[in-house]
C-alpha cells in the first residue's frame, strides 16, 4: 500500500523523510551507492593504516614515523565514515527539496592528502628504507 | 520467490546497489582478517574472540542487504518508497568503529 509521505513516514531518520517529496528512485540508489564507496574508501585509508603498522610488527622495532603515517591513515578512514552518512542525508535532501547537490568538501582533503602521504611515503622509503 | 515481471530499471540500478553493499561488506571482512592475523601475533585467543565478535557484522550486512534488494525490487513495482536510512546509518557506525579498533591497534601494541 502507498503510504501518505506527510504524515505516515515510518523510515528513519524522520526529519529528513519530513522534507520535500521522494525523488526518483534511480537518484535515490545512486546516492546510496555514493554513500557506499565512501564508506569503502574509508576502509581502504584504514587497511592502509593497519598495514603499515603491520611494517612496525614485522620488523620487530616500531618507528614513530610508521606509526605517525598509520594513525594518519586511520584518522582520515575514521573521518571518512563519519561524514559519509551526513553527506548522504545532505544529499537526499537536496534530491527531495529539488535543490543542488552539496559540495563534495571532504574528496579534495582525501584527494590532496592522500598526494601528500604517498609523497612522503617515497620520500622515506629512499631516505631511510621506511 | 516468485519474481515481478518486466524490467523497472533497464540501468539495473537496483542490482548495482545490491553489489555496491556486497562489495562494501567484501571489503569489511577482508579488512577485519587482515587484523585479526595481525592480532593472532599477539594472541590467538584474542583473535578468535574479536573475529566471533566481528565476522557476523559482515553476514548481517550481506543478508539484510539482499533483503533490502528484494524490498526495493517489490516495493518499486507496487510505487511504495524505497528504505530508509537505516542501514547506511549502521554501516557508517560499524566503519567508524572499525576505524576506531584500529587506532586502538595501533597505539597500544
Amino acid at each position: 500500500m502507498a503510504t501518505d509521505p506527510e504524515d505516515r513516514d515510518s523510515r528513519w531518520p524522520r526529519r529528513l523523510y519530513r522534507d520535500g517529496s521522494d525523488p526518483d528512485p534511480r537518484f535515490t540508489l545512486a546516492n546510496e551507492r555514493t554513500f557506499l564507496a565512501w564508506i569503502r574508501t574509508a576502509l581502504a585509508l584504514m587497511a592502509g593504516g593497519v598495514g603499515i603498522e603491520a611494517l612496525n610488527a614485522a620488523t620487530g622495532q616500531a618507528s614513530p614515523l610508521r606509526t605517525a603515517l598509520a594513525v594518519l591513515l586511520l584518522l582520515g578512514g575514521v573521518l571518512c565514515s563519519a561524514t559519509a552518512f551526513a553527506r548522504w542525508m545532505a544529499t537526499e535532501r537536496a534530491l527531495r527539496r529539488g535543490r543542488p547537490l552539496p559540495a563534495p568538501r571532504l574528496a579534495p582533503v582525501i584527494g590532496y592528502g592522500l598526494g601528500a602521504i604517498g609523497i612522503a611515503a617515497c620520500v622515506l622509503l629512499f631516505v631511510s628504507g621506511f | 520467490m516468485e519474481r515481478p515481471s518486466g524490467p523497472w530499471d533497464p540501468g539495473l540500478q537496483i542490482e548495482r546497489t545490491t553489489l555496491a553493499w556486497l562489495r562494501t561488506a567484501l571489503t569489511f571482512v577482508v579488512g577485519l582478517l587482515v587484523l585479526l592475523r595481525l592480532i593472532a601475533h599477539e594472541s590467538t585467543l584474542a583473535a578468535a574472540v574479536c573475529g566471533a565478535l566481528t565476522l557476523p557484522f559482515g553476514a548481517a550486512i550481506s543478508w539484510l542487504a539482499w533483503r533490502r534488494h528484494l524490498r526495493i525490487e517489490r516495493g518499486l513495482r507496487a510505487e511504495t518508497p524505497l528504505p530508509g536510512g537505516a542501514l547506511p546509518a549502521a554501516a557508517a557506525a560499524l566503519s567508524v568503529l572499525a576505524g576506531c579498533s584500529g587506532l586502538i591497534y595501533v597505539l597500544f601494541t
